[in-house]
């Protein structure tokens, strides 16, 4: 085991050390598969396969790429499978947030992305705070102080308790004082249903899942979970200018290869996604979703993990998950 | 734009001949895909999706909604000829009808299974037509209270379909209920009977249980009976091959019930369509005047549930149009699908987008026909499959459900729970331990419990609130009047001998 972890990291360390400089080029001789996670129609999927059309229809590789659906366990099964691929140069995976907190938690997930080779970080997800449209709460400071008044009782609907958005919550709540409840709900429809049917009173989602109902006055946007206030929300402040100066967590999504991936070929990819995310198609993805373009070459991806996965860890004891790592 | 004219446009979109083209080839693909097991609408709907993004929007949902409900028919082809759900929406059609199939009336049972979606299939578009924006107010209404009270409602169903020994069907149920807490825990993150598996952590597949316990199973026992050259009766002469007027007729109560539960089920984001065909299975056994007879083959068993999961399509498309919430994967698939054509389903899409809402509407008129049109006359073909000799039927049974197994998750891991619920199932059937409650109880658990922490978190810890709210505390009066009639029957028994002696 110790042998193991040691023969990783120095496999790591190569990989970073060799990054930079151009050393010999490499060409992929076969088909390059796309780890994903999520099952066909999830973010991730959808996220891949703009990745592989970018790459199709500009015809930047000469090698086909083909998304494989590791789904299971949340990251779990992917990232095992991407594990098991040590040394591979023609198999990547596509990372999100979940990648890093499922080890955290669970015994079970042992493949952890810092054993891994990062490629790219690619994008940040925005995200909003909502209350339903007829809500007497037109602020989020308004929110918060009806949660201090009634603690407890305000109740938030999002997924798991590793999510994103209960880190926001844990964070306004060290923030502000304020305790409120976080009840989780497996699909996106149900805990959208459960805040436009009364039954919670505010719930923190990607601005396109929101989009319609914010047009058509069902939810109303009390604030923003952004660095700047995105084109489509140009009225609402983001939660540094509600007054609420907490750390910004980044919903990331980004490539990472194998344990041990070949230097040349870090290099490569490197490079097709920088000239990806510089395709018309790819920026009207961006558009479509209201992602950020946020690149990040191989070292400073690095870096951001274990910056955020320090960050994660202390939250997620606060929000009370057992954290294992 | 009021509903008639809104309908009459949308029979203008919906009969261009390039959308009845999109309609004919969805209702094609959903039916094959229903077929097979593994292959479920949701997958085929999220690889096809790329083709559709050059398609005008009308006809490229039109074909992905036609996909959806289309491999509702074609589920409970392999459930009557094989005892193997093709989809999980079609488990509860394997009880009554592979036990046709084995008295010779696999033709009348598909021909009831095809002919009870049409029925439904059309009610529910009807209501999506009529009722859509007062039923999704409906929908909306529903807290966690009312989700775990349904799902109480379904668990007490255990009573009846436990057959002769009450005591067996808890059993099996409760390692249904064991079963699906497998996995992570949503509301903590951790896992839980995972045995250390990291294969485990996304819990366990429902058509690898079902399959499992029912398909394999059923092979297993037959082939330790002695194998004869065929498996199950097949009578000669197309009139045998269909549906008898009587069958027909004891199903006249099924449609009605199958097509007002899938509804209403089908409408709420939190159920699913497995849960609807369940619970429309439970009340007609409930109101049968032959209860008895249910399990070993009444033409009712297999219209209800049948119905159900069709008439809930028209249920999901609900939230899905008029608010723009989907209640589950493949709903989902679509409401992306729509949003990258440019099309906001919400409150305003009716007026917005008419073309794509009655067109959509409409097509699913004429999808059920062609449905109908496709699945009756096929009915005769897929009744011949049971004079394949055993020898050779058997193993092609264990190659799709290996297949199947292995699609829906890609690791050989699976393979191995299969075999092993394989052997669960056989080994319940040599025990005359009913296998139904089991795929009951993992159908429901986790929605329950799901609701039930759900409920207490909302109210702190304060447990009134399940039966303090209307909706919530009359379906659980049902449940516990369901759970009484076992107790009843006996009292009643007890009273004529007392009479007696």
């Amino acid at each position: 085991m110790l042998t193991r972890r040691h023969a990783l990291a120095v496999a790591g360390l190569l990989a970073c050390a060799g990054a930079s400089p151009a050393t010999a080029e490499f060409k992929p001789t076969r088909p390059i598969e796309v780890v994903v996670h999520g099952g066909p129609g999830s973010g991730n999927n959808l996220f891949g396969r703009a990745v592989v059309a970018a790459v199709e229809q500009e015809k930047l590789a000469t090698v086909r790429f083909q998304i494989a659906n590791k789904s299971g366990g949340g990251s779990t099964t992917a990232a095992n499978y991407l594990m098991s691929k040590d040394g591979d140069a023609h198999t990547i995976g596509v990372f999100t947030n979940i990648w890093l907190t499922d080890p955290l938690v669970q015994a079970e997930a042992k493949a952890r992305l810092h054993d891994m080779t990062p490629i790219a970080r690619i994008l940040v997800e925005p995200a909003l705070v909502v209350v339903r449209g007829d809500s007497e709460l037109k602020t989020l400071r308004d929110f918060i102080d009806a949660a201090k008044a009634k603690p407890g009782q305000m109740k938030q609907s999002g997924g798991s308790i590793t999510a994103r958005e209960n880190i926001i919550r844990q964070m306004l709540m060290n923030n502000t004082g304020a305790r409120w409840t976080f009840i989780s709900f497996p699909s996106g429809g149900e805990r959208l249903a459960a805040l436009l049917g009364g039954h919670v009173d505010v719930m923190i989602l990607d601005p396109a899942e929101a989009g319609e109902q914010v047009r058509t006055g069902k939810l109303r946007v009390i604030a923003q979970v952004s660095e700047q206030r995105l084109d489509a929300f140009m009225d609402v402040p983001t939660l540094k200018e509600a007054g609420f100066d907490i750390p910004n967590v980044p919903q990331t999504r980004g490539i990472v290869g194998p344990p041990g991936m070949p230097a040349d070929a870090v290099a490569y990819f490197v490079g097709l996604l920088q000239k990806v995310t510089a395709t018309p198609a790819w920026q009207k993805y961006l558009q479509d979703n209201q992602f950020e373009g946020a690149f990040a070459g191989p070292e400073e991806t690095r870096a951001f993990l274990a910056r955020y996965e320090e960050q994660i860890r202390g939250l997620l004891k606060e929000t009370g998950a057992k954290v294992v790592r | 734009m009021d509903v008639v004219n809104g309908l009459l446009h949308g029979f203008s979109v919906a009969l261009q001949p390039a959308n009845l083209l999109w309609c004919f080839v969805g209702c094609f693909l959903g039916t094959v895909v229903g077929i097979l097991p593994g292959l479920g609408p949701a997958a085929t709907v999220a690889m096809l999706l790329p083709l559709t993004f050059n398609m005008d929007p009308a006809g490229g949902i039109i074909m992905l909604a036609g996909i959806y409900y289309g491999a509702k028919y074609g589920g409970s082809t392999t459930s009557i000829l094989l005892n193997m759900p093709g989809e999980s929406s079609s488990v509860v059609t394997c009880i009554d009808g592979y036990q046709m199939a084995r008295r010779g009336r696999a033709g009348a049972a598909l021909g009831i299974a095809a002919i009870a979606s049409f029925v439904a299939g059309t009610v529910g578009v009807l209501a999506l037509t009529l009722i859509a924006p007062p039923i999704a107010a409906f929908a909306l209404s529903f807290s966690s209270p009312e989700y775990f009270a349904l799902m109480s409602l379904g668990l007490a169903l255990v009573v009846l379909l436990s057959g002769a020994s009450l005591v067996k069907g808890l059993l099996s149920l409760l390692v249904g209920l064991w079963l699906t807490t497998m996995g992570t825990d949503l509301f903590t993150a951790q896992s839980r009977f995972t045995f250390g598996q990291s294969q485990l952590l996304g819990g366990i597949e429902f058509m690898i249980v079902a399959i499992g316990v029912f398909a394999i199973a059923e092979v297993l026992a037959t082939v330790e009976g002695g194998v004869k050259s065929q498996v199950l009766p097949v009578p000669r002469g197309l009139r045998n091959l269909l549906p008898s007027w009587e069958e027909l007729k004891a199903c006249r109560f099924a449609f009605l019930n199958g097509s007002v539960v899938g509804f209403l089920v089908g409408v709420l984001p939190g159920a699913g369509s497995s849960i609807a065909s369940f619970i429309s299975y439970g009340i007609e056994k409930a109101v049968s005047k032959h209860p008895e007879k249910f399990g070993t083959g009444v033409p009712e068993g297999v219209a209800a549930p049948e119905g159900a999961n069709n008439a809930d399509t028209g249920g999901a498309l609900v939230p899905l149009l008029t608010l723009g919430i989907p209640g589950g994967g493949t709903t989902a698939i679509m409401l992306s699908a729509l949003i990258l054509w440019g099309i906001r389903p919400g409150p305003l899409m009716m007026q917005e987008t008419p073309d794509v809402f009655w067109g959509l509407v409409a097509s699913m008129y004429i999808g059920n026909l062609v449905l109908l049109l496709l699945n009756l006359p096929l009915v005769p073909l897929f009744a011949q499959i049971l004079r394949i000799p055993a020898y050779v039927l058997f193993p092609i049974i264990l190659g799709i459900s290996v297949v199947g197994a292995y699609s829906t998750s890609g690791s050989l891991f699976h393979i191995a729970l299969l075999a092993g619920f394989g052997l669960l199932g056989y080994a319940m059937v040599k025990l005359e331990y009913p296998t139904a409650p089991l795929i009951l109880g993992f159908v429901l658990g986790d929605a329950m419990e799901r609701a039930l922490r759900q409920s207490l978190m909302m109210s702190q810890g304060d447990l009134s609130t399940l039966v303090t709210r209307p909706l919530s505390a009359s379906m659980l009066v049902m449940a516990a009047l369901i759970l009484l009639t076992p107790l009843l029957g006996r009292l009643n028994r007890w009273r004529v001998r007392a009479i007696a002696e």
